[in-house]
């Protein structure tokens, strides 16, 4: 519809500036139309190139190195098909390692989400010092991993740690943190827990203050209480922020390496591999063992582990809060 | 006059600019390019030398020294938080044949693998072999004979004890008179018995920290403990391998009776050193650098002395090494000063001071060396002491390539029975079998 006036241009020219003149505008055009379609993709694009630089050619490259017989020092060697995959499926060590980091991933990234929740909910009611509180519930980011580490080791350290004080006051034996896995997982799940709950808390704060006030007046004309609002009005509003921390926690806990590899002075996990994770047993095979080809085959294999437990994790929570929107929804179209 | 001048300086700087930034992209092909006069010996040429060290070398002073003999030299220290990191950046630079340091340390655990790759690294024959012990340059040296390492400090052992332990059960506490029990680790076991039978055992007090650091010193005194000399072929696994033996007799239930259960170097073990009676150890297998590592866990613990003796024969744990690789940018002048700071004055100088024994014959003899006692430990004649097991030490056993990882795995085996009890001997021998099958 634009280009309405170019018809009424023959009646006044000659057809020779005629021509030039449709081909200047059909060019301007055409750039411009180039210009709607191809700028945008040229805007994002600074990401993306990084992305194929930074992100897509190291996973390539990878499994690359993944079918190959591959030495630290030595560099690339012979083609060897799965070979390397099927060495790590039958390694003991391969499944101990995927067994704690699954159990590590449960039980920080679970109260994790749960805790932040509730008090993110805290911090959005009416508190004095607001600020205050809520740049309090950061200052455990702030601390160095490595920091937090030192600390948590000496909290658990496993005779004579204050936690088996305390522990003892109570009754309860000393835990054997530094060499029993249940323990020692728990351990580093709270050094988890610590650094990472009051992140997540101001993203789901966040996500709260963006919800409408009028729906919770709704809801107190209608009786609820507090409870009730925090289950039926909040949760089901602040929905896609519970995904984005639940997949960001999902690949961070899978990840996870800092802190069970401080965990003990030695870095190994344990000389059971009572909390060594996939990550850990990554940089055993390629650094200690010197076997890149293993490595690489097991960074795959935690890929796609990844991948299944998010897209779990995604169908999961859609489920929860579309269960709980839906019922509304009907309501008002009754209305 | 002045404007050209200004001019011609910021014309100058701006072509060193870009030619630090050329050089230093540069560095990894090699020879194409660079002067062949650079850092040759005794030029006044500027030259920045990075040296990266780990844990404590005791150089600082050295450096200032060195840098005040040769004005043209600048030192920069690129000290790596751990000896793990460092370990981990000579790896990164041998893999992909990249050059970022002069001079770089390594651990004797780790030298194996860059005696492998001796390719990357400058002879420093030229300084002469024979300022060490042929047990401390045979670690250092490829099969054809090239010397890659000079060599920095080394370890040899002696045994630590408390006095106030012995005494309370009943032993002698008199520094020959302790050496006189532990001639051989059948001596040290039996009096070990003798000792937790006896009111010290009994308030809860252990002989040994655990069997893995005994472990350590057994298998530096066996000739060739995990793989075959001539072959590299492993052999820890065989019917008669000498580690196995070595195993057996430390995960008795006699021996483990003996044992504290900490884990050398973790936390607890650290903290247990200022323990009283229950909980702590008797004896500690103690080299040189050992001495620092037990002042600096419990200053205020009096009770420790230094016996001139080490079950089963003397032997060396530890000692370190300094590299030039061969694609430097001043191979030269980094092998001048690598000469320098290996040299037996130096050494002397850095142990008097920081307590690092020195691997240099000379400096193992030299007067201030051995005149050195130390107050900690009862006014210990450490330097004598130590000076008298280095002149014992007579061989180094043999570490192929899988040296380093078989080590590990075999520290690990003895953890899993003695400190976490995650497994009896039988099993964790299992684990550590699958462990070095894996190797390969």
């Amino acid at each position: 519809m634009a280009t309405t006036s170019t018809p009424s241009a023959p009646e006044t020219a000659t057809d020779d500036e005629v021509r030039r003149q449709r081909r200047r505008v059909g060019f301007s055009q055409k750039l411009g139309r180039l210009d709607v379609k191809v700028s945008p993709y040229l805007y994002i694009s600074p990401f993306f190139i990084l992305f194929a630089v930074v992100g897509l050619f190291p996973l390539l490259y990878t499994a690359w190195v993944a079918l190959h017989q591959w030495s630290l020092l030595d560099g690339e060697g012979p083609w060897v098909g799965m070979e390397n995959f099927k060495h790590v499926l039958t390694q003991q060590y391969f499944w101990t390692g995927v067994r704690n980091t699954i159990s590590i991933f449960l039980l920080s990234s679970v109260p994790q989400v749960i805790i932040a929740l509730v008090i993110a909910a805290v911090l959005d009611a009416n508190l004095r010092a607001r600020t205050f509180w809520r740049m309090g519930v950061l200052v455990p980011y702030v601390v160095a991993p490595v920091a937090v580490a030192l600390i948590f080791r000496q909290i658990f350290a496993d005779p004579t740690g204050w936690m088996n004080e305390v522990l003892g006051w109570v009754g309860v034996g000393p835990v054997r943190w530094g060499s029993a896995v249940l323990p020692s997982h728990i351990a580093i799940a709270t050094m988890v827990n610590y650094r990472w709950t009051g992140y997540n808390t101001l993203i789901f704060l966040a996500a709260m203050q963006a919800i409408p006030r009028d729906l919770y007046e709704a809801a107190i004309i209608d009786g609820a209480s507090r409870v009730r609002q925090f289950f039926s009005v909040t949760i089901p509003m602040v929905r896609p922020t519970m995904i984005f921390v639940i997949i960001t926690s999902t690949i961070g806990g899978l990840q996870i390496f800092d802190e069970p590899r401080m965990y003990s002075q030695t870095g190994d996990g344990g000389a059971d591999r009572q909390w060594m994770t996939v990550t850990m047993y990554i940089y055993e095979l390629g650094w200690k063992n010197q076997n890149f080809g293993r490595a690489a085959a097991v960074a795959w294999l935690l890929f796609i582990l990844i991948l299944i437990i998010g897209l779990i994790n995604f169908a999961f929570t859609r489920r929860i809060s579309s269960e709980s929107t839906k019922a509304p929804k009907r309501k008002k179209v009754r209305a | 006059m002045r404007k050209t001048t200004r001019k011609s300086w910021a014309v100058a700087a701006g072509v060193a600019g870009i030619a630090l930034l050329a050089t230093a992209c540069s560095s990894g092909d090699g020879d194409s390019g660079t002067s062949p006069t650079s850092g040759s010996t005794g030029s006044t040429e500027k030259v920045t030398l990075k040296i990266q060290t780990f844990n404590e070398f005791g150089y600082k002073d050295l450096y200032t020294e060195y840098m005040k003999l040769h004005p043209n030299v600048t030192i920069v220290d690129d000290k790596a938080d751990k000896s793990d990191t460092a370990r981990a950046n000579v790896q990164t630079a041998i893999a992909t044949g990249t050059v970022t340091e002069d001079i770089v340390a390594a651990d004797v655990d780790w030298m194996p693998e860059l005696v492998d790759h001796s390719d990357f690294f400058a002879d420093l024959s030229s300084i002469g072999g024979d300022r060490w012990p042929s047990w401390k340059t045979g670690q250092a040296t490829d099969d054809a004979g090239k010397l890659i390492g000079a060599g920095t400090d080394s370890g040899p052992e002696a045994v630590c004890y408390r006095k106030d332990l012995f005494e309370k059960a009943g032993l002698p506490t008199d520094r020959e008179a302790v050496a006189q029990l532990l001639g051989t680790w059948d001596d040290y076991f039996a009096t070990g018995k003798k000792f937790i039978d006896s009111a010290a055992g009994k308030a809860g007090a252990a002989w040994f920290d655990s069997i893995g650091a005994l472990s350590q010193g057994m298998i530096n005194q066996l000739k060739a403990p995990f793989e075959d000399p001539s072959t590299q072929k492993i052999t820890v696994l065989d019917a008669d391998s000498p580690a196995k033996a070595v195993y057996d007799q430390l995960t008795s239930a006699d021996v483990l009776a003996q044992s504290a259960h900490l884990g050398q170097w973790s936390d607890p073990w650290n903290k247990a050193f200022t323990n009283d009676v229950k909980g702590a150890w008797a004896t500690q297998l103690c080299p040189p650098w050992m001495t620092q590592i037990i002042s600096g866990a419990a200053p205020d613990q009096k009770n420790w002395d230094i016996a001139p003796v080490m079950p089963g024969g003397a032997s060396n744990w530890g000692g370190s090494f300094l590299l030039v690789p061969k694609d430097g940018k001043h191979v030269q002048a980094a092998t001048d000063l690598v000469n320098w700071l290996t040299d037996p004055a130096q050494q002397a100088k850095v142990f008097v001071q920081y307590g690092n024994f020195p691997s240099a014959v000379k400096a193992t003899t030299d007067a201030t060396v051995v005149a050195k006692t130390d107050t900690y430990f009862g006014n210990a004649p450490s330097g004598k002491i130590f000076s008298d097991r280095f002149a014992q030490v007579a061989f180094q056993p043999f570490r192929g390539p899988n040296y380093f990882p078989i080590n590990d795995a075999l520290g690990k085996a003895y953890t899993r029975v003695d400190v976490d009890k995650t497994d009896d001997a039988a099993s964790s021998w299992k684990k550590f079998e699958t462990d070095v099958n894996n190797l390969s």
